[in-house]
């Protein structure tokens, strides 16, 4: 396993390569989404209609989840969700930087001879996604706070409260371990499948790999953005 | 595998960054327009649809008027061919009168010519047989006459002497 370049900052730890993962993500997305939608028209043009889909197809997502009208408020939510894990997934399969630490760089905590990775997926991190788990979990329960108190404890001191109870613990923990999992398997798969036995033995496994780990890329941001708003969903008041 | 709490505070802040710089730069004006369109479309399709109906109703009107316009125009047509009828046979019936009437004009003209004429023959006819008549009488008389003279004559001139 490779180590990740950190720093230690205001008592906390950041990881260098999830933060550029992250950063570069973040940047695609937004550049993506804003030159496409650049010289606005309505008929739409070029890269315009991309984005369209886009938001058609989140769109799709919310009124799965919610009521026609509370739909179009998390369409953004999702398109931010979905467009992010979608390219933060795509983006470790197709470039990874790794590299082998000749000497030890104990202000990023690289030890000697270290493979060190400065480029992967952030998804194949899980601090991101269970970040992110954490994070709807947390806003699904100002929802349920906001949408009636009563309700929202109501729920736990039923019979099956306790179960409920477990729920909110283990349904952040699967949300985000369930993106993390199929990432970074896919991404050990190919680092192994690269770096260990003969190009011609694993030539072709890697590139049906890969094309497997863009089909599960695609699905996996699918699923994470409909379990978040099915979460949201389900905290409010019926 | 570890938890680093910089990184997942990291995580959700840019999740959270992108997420606003998305809606204030490119979600809010592309669903703005997408509202705009979907409601564009749906404005031009109930316009469409009115004037569809519009049209439909204008061109029943123009059917109607249609078949109205061509229902007089055969009825004046029955019309004028009645008259014409009418009015060929009276001409012909004029022409016919008057034909028959210049006929019997000529006719009695005729018998009247006719008739001016015998009269005129026999008056001729008369004049001339009188003529013949007197002159035939007038030559007998002469020739016995002139002897019964000759021979008065004679006698008185005998008796005379």
């Amino acid at each position: 396993m490779e180590s990740t370049p950190k720093v230690e900052f205001l008592n906390m730890t950041f990881d260098l390569t999830i933060i550029i993962g992250t950063t570069v993500t973040c940047l695609i997305v937004f550049l993506i989404s804003v030159l496409a939608t650049r010289g606005l028209s309505r008929v739409p043009r070029g890269l315009q209609n991309l984005v369209e889909m886009a938001i058609d197809f989140v769109r799709g997502i919310t009124r799965m989840t919610y009521d026609n009208k509370t739909a179009d408020k998390y369409v953004v939510f999702s398109y931010t969700l979905f467009m992010f894990i979608l390219v933060a997934n795509q983006l470790g399969i197709f470039l990874m930087v790794t590299m082998h630490a000749d000497q030890p760089f104990p202000a990023l905590g690289i030890a000697e001879d270290d493979h060190v990775a400065w480029f992967k997926s952030p998804t194949a991190d899980l601090s991101v996604t269970l970040a992110m788990a954490v994070a709807v979990a947390l806003y699904t329960h100002i929802v349920g706070i906001r949408s009636g108190m009563k309700n929202y404890l109501g729920h736990y001191l039923t019979p099956l409260g306790p179960i409920h109870l477990i729920e909110e613990f283990s349904k952040p923990l699967t949300h985000g371990m369930r993106l993390w999992a199929n990432i970074f398997a896919g991404e050990i798969l190919i680092t192994i499948m690269i770096t260990e036995g003969s190009p011609l033995i694993t030539g072709a496994p890697v590139i049906v790999w890969m094309g497997f780990s863009l089909f599960v890329g695609a699905i996996q941001a699918y699923i994470f953005t409909v379990l978040a708003n099915v979460y949201i969903s389900q905290k409010m008041a019926h | 595998m570890s938890f680093t709490w910089g990184t997942m505070l990291f995580q959700v802040v840019a999740i959270l960054i992108l997420m606003f710089l998305l809606k204030r730069y490119a979600l809010g004006p592309v669903m703005k327009v997408m509202n705009e369109r979907s409601e564009h479309i749906e404005q031009q399709i109930t316009t469409a649809e009115q004037n569809r109906a519009e049209a439909e109703k204008l061109v029943a009107e123009q059917k109607e008027a249609l078949s109205q316009a061509r229902q007089e125009a055969k009825d004046l047509l029955e019309r004028a061919r009645a008259q014409k009828e009418r009015e060929a046979e009276e001409i012909i019936r004029d022409a016919r009168e008057r034909a028959e009437r210049l006929i019997s004009e000529a006719k009695s003209e005729i018998i009247s010519e006719k008739e001016q004429a015998i009269q005129e023959l026999r008056d001729e006819v008369g004049t001339l047989s009188v003529m013949l008549a007197s002159k035939m009488i007038e030559k007998e008389i002469k020739a016995k006459d002139q002897s019964a003279l000759v021979k008065k004559y004679l006698n008185q001139v005998g008796e005379l002497q």
